[in-house]
């Protein structure tokens, strides 16, 4: 933290000559602790894209072009340091916009402070529902607060459909006892009757942050015939859950969110996460040009084989390249202007998961979906195989291939739910 | 429920509490010499576990790196009884419990600026699937657990009975002062049983590592659970802190089953209590007149 802090002063100071002539964004999420495969891939995502633009010159505003310059800042998953970094952010006259957040906590207790001020955010990735629902429940009338994720709502109903689809009854929905377990089981359970009630939940099962010995839990659920473990939870908890299946000797796959993605969950479950479906919004494969440089980019930038959180790193990829077509619309560096860009863009930004038209529309506090770019069509079910995410249908491959290539059709907010 | 949910949660309860048992034990060797104890010892077990992972990720096989790992723990608990201990017993103070929390919270920093805040796996040659046994479904890692406990507390109870060394431990243990007129020095004796503790805890957090993954907090609730076990057991009985500690393991993963997960810890706690109230020195400790 101090030398993330020391490098951001001294990158000020050195930068403080031409100030004027840089595009300053902030980056933030949580780099280190349970939820960092996430924040630092969301972060490395859009920091591939920022050295893209600024090889290029920069961004076309107005009459010159102007590079990026980046702010980061590690929130630690902890809300408190959310809050904080938030406030810090909200003090700076000259910054034209943020991306990050994984935790839906940390926003909550940070973004109001950003919207005060009417500072641009895209939450990226966090998915927690409540995250943008604070804001319709608050009935704010101009929202600077967008979000580039696949919302809780989307993924809970493609768990409930692939478990459908897979001809499973009998499933258990189990979850740790944060807010973000809590709601998803609340999601998937509405989820459940909205699908006509064709699942039938024999056991609901909750764990807390930490717990390593799943036994009872899964027992129960064992016991009662479940045939699926519908899940909601982070990482290293996710994968004791599949480890304690293989010691019990249970053999119900695990469908949850797409946190089932995370590189400690992998990593954890080793063989024993082999079969577990995830809602995953890009996979690591290189199935089209742009994926593929994407992807090699990646690796060679940060001399990886695999991608901590493929999902959160071409997330991160795309949101920057989203509010760089912001700012171009804009042509200013002023955070209010492209707020109004943002919920107005004109040209299609082509980025790795889709070719994203017109993303974002004027906020409506009845409509959170006027701030959410991601759409069920955008998201594929992901399956572990091997210690990698790979497609968890065929079909969608395929679907997702021409989503890259075609231009996503102009989206009717009115129709949309909620 | 039947009978075969019941084994089976016992089962795999009793295994996961001889790991609190041997921690216990590590807590039993340093008070029976020093009477005092090493709060800290959560953080041995942890940063002894990393140091493992390192050597096995560095390419060390199994069988060298277990070895390593025990070396290594008993340095770190050589260092605890240099830094903290010594001083404050020197002083007859009571000093050693806040000296050793707070070489335990500097262990805890070094082991997230060093290794980072994440958890991790931790390798290991022995298999994870189930064997069944009896309608009971065992790991051999689980196993392993118990293979590795029994072992090393057998082969120390057989160190301080049969070697000249383990004599002058028991000497030391038994009466500090006859056995320092006996030319025995009290303050080595307290060193090795420090160093034997901290092998103990590295044997601890190796076994248990591949179970429960490796961080930095990845102790915090076993210790715990340890110091229950020793409290319930008594500080010196060995084959007590075996029978607390399989005892509490299977209470709590019977209460997490039939109570629900979230009262795990209830009937540990109560037992705690009760043990506390009627036998203070431990259901298997023996009664000592302390001389103020």
């Amino acid at each position: 933290m101090f030398r993330q802090t020391l490098c951001g002063l001294l990158l000020v100071a050195a930068s403080g000559a031409q100030a004027a002539d840089t595009v300053k964004i902030a980056l933030t999420g949580p780099f280190s602790g349970g939820s960092a495969p996430m924040g630092t891939s969301a972060r490395d995502g859009s920091k591939l894209a920022i050295a893209e633009i600024n090889a290029a010159g920069g961004i076309q505003v107005g009459s010159k072009k102007m590079k990026i310059e980046v702010i980061e800042r590690d929130d630690e998953a902890k809300n408190e340091r959310g809050a904080l970094i938030a406030q810090e952010l909200a003090a700076m006259s000259d910054l034209s916009g943020v991306i990050g957040t994984v935790n839906t906590g940390v926003c909550l207790a940070g973004d109001k402070h950003l919207q005060e001020k009417g500072i641009t955010k895209i939450i990226c990735p966090a998915a927690g529902s409540a995250s943008m629902t604070q804001w319709s429940k608050a009935g704010v009338k101009d929202n600077s607060i967008f979000r580039f994720a696949a919302y809780d709502g989307i993924q809970a109903a493609m768990v409930v459909e692939e478990a459908i689809n897979r001809k499973f009854t009998k499933v258990a929905v189990v979850f740790d006892s944060t807010n973000y377990g809590v709601s998803g089981r609340d999601d998937m359970l509405e989820q459940i009757k909205k699908q006509g009630n064709k699942l039938e939940v024999v056991a609901q099962e909750k764990f807390n942050i930490g717990d390593k010995d799943m036994t009872a839990q899964l027992l129960r659920a064992k016991s009662a015939g479940a045939q699926a473990i519908l899940i909601w939870a982070i990482g290293p908890e996710l994968a004791a859950v599949s480890n304690g299946e293989a010691k019990i000797g249970m053999k119900a796959p695990l469908i949850g969110g797409w946190t089932l993605s995370m590189s400690n969950y992998i990593d954890n479950a080793g063989k024993n996460g082999n079969g577990t479906l995830m809602p995953q919004t890009f996979i690591e494969e290189a199935i089209t040009p742009k994926a593929k440089s994407f992807i090699d980019g990646y690796h060679k930038a940060y001399k990886v084989d695999r991608i901590p959180s493929a999902v959160a790193a071409a997330q991160g990829y795309d949101a920057l390249y989203i509010l760089a077509a912001a700012v171009k619309q804009a042509g200013s560096t002023d955070t209010k202007k492209i707020k109004e860009a943002l919920e107005d863009l004109k040209e299609p930004v082509k980025g790795v998961i889709a070719t994203w038209s017109h993303p974002y529309t004027k906020w409506d506090p009845a409509d959170v979906t006027t701030h959410e770019a991601f759409r069920r069509e955008q998201v594929v079910m992901g399956m572990v195989k091997d210690g990698r995410v790979v497609f968890g249908n065929d079909a969608d491959r395929a679907r997702l291939i021409k989503s890259a290539t075609t231009v996503t059709p102009a989206k009717t907010s009115k129709t949309k739910k909620k | 429920m039947n009978a075969q949910i019941i084994g089976q949660m016992a089962v795999s309860g009793a295994l996961m509490g001889l790991v609190y048992a041997l921690i216990a034990y590590g807590f039993q060797l340093t008070f029976a010499t020093s009477k005092s104890i090493n709060f800290g010892q959560g953080e041995l077990v942890m940063i002894s576990a990393f140091f493992s992972l390192t050597l096995t990720n560095l390419g060390f096989p199994y069988w060298a790196m277990v070895p390593g790992g025990l070396l290594f723990g008993a340095l770190m608990g050589l260092v605890v009884e240099r830094a903290g201990v010594r001083l404050a017993l020197e002083q007859k103070s009571e000093g050693w419990i806040l000296l050793s929390i707070i070489i335990g919270l500097f262990f805890f920093s070094a082991a997230e600026n060093i290794w980072g805040r994440d958890d991790r796996p931790f390798p290991t040659p022995i298999s994870a699937d189930p064997i069944h046994i009896l309608g009971v479904d065992v790991t051999r890692l689980e196993l392993s657990v118990a293979v590795g406990v029994f072992a090393i507390m057998g082969l120390i109870e057989l160190f301080k009975r049969r070697t000249l060394l383990g004599k002058a431990f028991e000497a030391v243990s038994a009466d500090r002062d006859a056995a320092e007129l006996m030319g025995i020095s009290s303050t080595r004796t307290v060193m090795l049983s420090y160093g034997l503790s901290g092998s103990v805890a590295a044997l601890a957090g190796i076994l248990v590592s591949p179970i429960t993954t490796v961080g930095p907090t990845m102790a915090s609730a076993l210790i715990l659970k340890a110091f229950s076990v020793a409290v319930v057991a008594g500080l010196d009985s060995g084959f007590g802190v075996v029978l607390v500690g399989m005892f509490l393991g299977a209470l709590e993963s019977l209460a997490s089953f039939y109570l629900g997960s979230g009262w795990r810890e209830a009937p540990g706690l109560i037992l705690l209590i009760l043990a506390l109230a009627l036998r203070p020195n431990g259901v298997f400790g023996k009664a000592t007149i302390r001389k103020v």
